[in-house]
């Protein structure tokens, strides 16, 4: 007897997964191959205002977090090995270069903007506004993909660099403050073991963190249905999406590199 | 230049039209929901359930999507609710596309828009405010009108306009059909097509080709 395979007995959320991985790797392959449209001036306008969005807008909150975190870790350290002792800048080194850095970075970008990118892409679906972007003649992957995907990955990056080094430098602040450690002190141990590799892969993590994000969040918004209801649905479903793949891509990347 | 060959949509019968370069077109439909049927399918939003819609002597939905956007690169369309980015100002919005394919630069384009507004009876304060609203805080009037300079400014070989005269007073409809045949005989060849719902005004058009389509009943 012949069977007949319903879609719904393999379970929605297998179907939803299979979509999202093939829609990931097309948005993937479509940036790689598409990257020259950043030369088109008005492509360009797009990718200075997604880096101004994503990364010039967040750094206040992306410096409060790095301090408090910097202050807290070098506090923490400190006052369990001591003062001048060799573990301070080591371990300040793992939590905030390889680990904390990208991962808060990550997780900031991922409540500011990447509910943002994926509601405003689903609201321009409904209103029929990438229609109008194609009448023009204008390639919606081009115009709205393209430079989205490449401001937030930069974004991400340099994003993370500055959060690393503004943690570091208000971590040893504050312990120079609160418990009379040398800051340069603590700075020369910090920049003693900091080789290039611990940043490079750190920076490597950033990116892979900014170009999933930025992917699945167009993802998201581009294949919201045309309904209203499908606004913050799009936007929820990015930001769970994201954060589940920055904690999995991380876990990877730190086995890969580091242990 | 552009051809409708057996094209069948809802419950339009099939029909065929040929429009030449340089003509004048009208086509007009019963109610309004025919022509958004029509004027989606011109747009290559939705597929014609048969026949086929040739533009520039290419088979519309024939053609991959990217190569579809490409041709219109070539048409000026003034859809019904102006069609405006929403996140862009009505200035960015103007820009867009004259700035994307032609490299038309802000300071190329300004000259040329402030005397457009002019023409449509906006003064030069009023304009200067409208350029930094975002579309939603603009009037249907006010849309038309941005759309119908943002296409003219970028000299399109086809202008449609998509019921460009619907919902205005009688006299600012007339006001925006005397700039668009102005505008029509000033790139030899051009063709202007007017989808328009059977209504009063829409007779005033003078075209050289009208299409009346029926529902089938």
């Amino acid at each position: 007897m012949a069977t007949i395979i319903n879609p719904e007995r393999f379970g929605r959320p297998f179907l939803n997964a299979a979509a999202y991985w093939k829609g990931f790797y097309r948005l993937l392959g479509y940036i790689l191959k598409n990257i020259g449209a950043l030369n088109v001036p008005p492509v360009r306008q797009v990718f200075y205002r997604q880096v101004y969005f994503t990364g010039i807008e967040a750094l206040w909150v992306v410096s409060l977090i790095a301090a408090f975190s910097g202050m807290v870790i070098a506090g923490q350290i400190t006052s369990l090995a001591g003062p001048n002792s060799p573990f301070t800048a080591k371990i300040m080194l793992w939590m905030l270069v390889r680990e904390l850095g990208p991962l808060l970075t990550a997780i900031v970008i991922i409540a500011r903007s990447s509910s943002a990118m994926a509601s405003e892409l689903a609201s321009m679906k409904i209103r029929g506004e990438a229609d109008s972007l194609r009448m023009m003649g204008v390639d919606v992957m081009d115009y709205l993909v393209v430079p989205r995907i490449a401001g937030m990955t930069l974004s991400v990056v340099a994003t993370t660099f500055y959060f690393q080094m503004t943690a570091i430098v208000m971590g040893f602040a504050f312990v120079a403050a609160a418990q009379d450690v040398p800051f340069l002190t603590s700075m020369e141990g910090v920049l003693s073991i900091l080789d290039l590799t611990e940043v490079l892969v750190s920076l490597l993590k950033a990116f892979v963190f900014g170009l999933v994000i930025s992917i699945t969040s167009c993802y998201y918004g581009l294949s919201a249905p045309r309904s209203v209801t499908a606004v913050p649905r799009a936007a929820t479903r990015a930001v769970m999406q994201n954060l589940v793949s920055v904690f999995f891509l991380d876990g990877i990347i730190t086995y890969a590199f580091f242990l | 230049m552009i051809r409708f060959d057996q094209v069948t949509l809802g419950a339009l019968r099939a029909f065929s039209c040929e429009i030449p370069p340089g003509a004048v077109c009208r086509i007009t439909t019963a109610s309004e929901d025919r022509k958004n049927e029509l004027a989606a399918t011109l747009f290559g939003t939705a597929r014609p359930e048969q026949g086929r819609i040739e533009l520039f002597g290419a088979d519309l939905y024939a053609l991959p999507v990217k190569e579809r956007v490409r041709l219109f690169r070539r048409i000026g369309v003034v859809p019904e609710h102006g069609g405006l980015i929403g996140n862009l100002k009505v200035w960015e919005n103007i820009l867009l596309p004259a700035w994307y394919h032609l490299g038309k630069t802000a300071e190329q384009a300004e000259g040329e828009v402030v005397r457009m507004y002019e023409d449509f009876g906006f003064g030069g304060d009023y304009v200067k405010r409208l350029m930094g609203r975002l579309p939603d805080q603009l009037s249907i009037y006010e849309k038309r009108v941005a759309a119908l300079i943002r296409a003219m400014l970028t000299n399109a070989e086809i202008m449609i306009y998509d019921s460009l005269f619907s919902g205005l007073d009688r006299d600012v409809a007339a006001r925006l059909y005397r700039i668009t045949e102005r505008f029509h005989p000033e790139r030899p060849g051009r063709i202007s097509l007017y989808l328009c719902a059977d209504d009063a005004f829409s007779q005033r058009i003078k075209a050289d080709l009208t299409v009346a389509l029926d529902a089938e009943d």
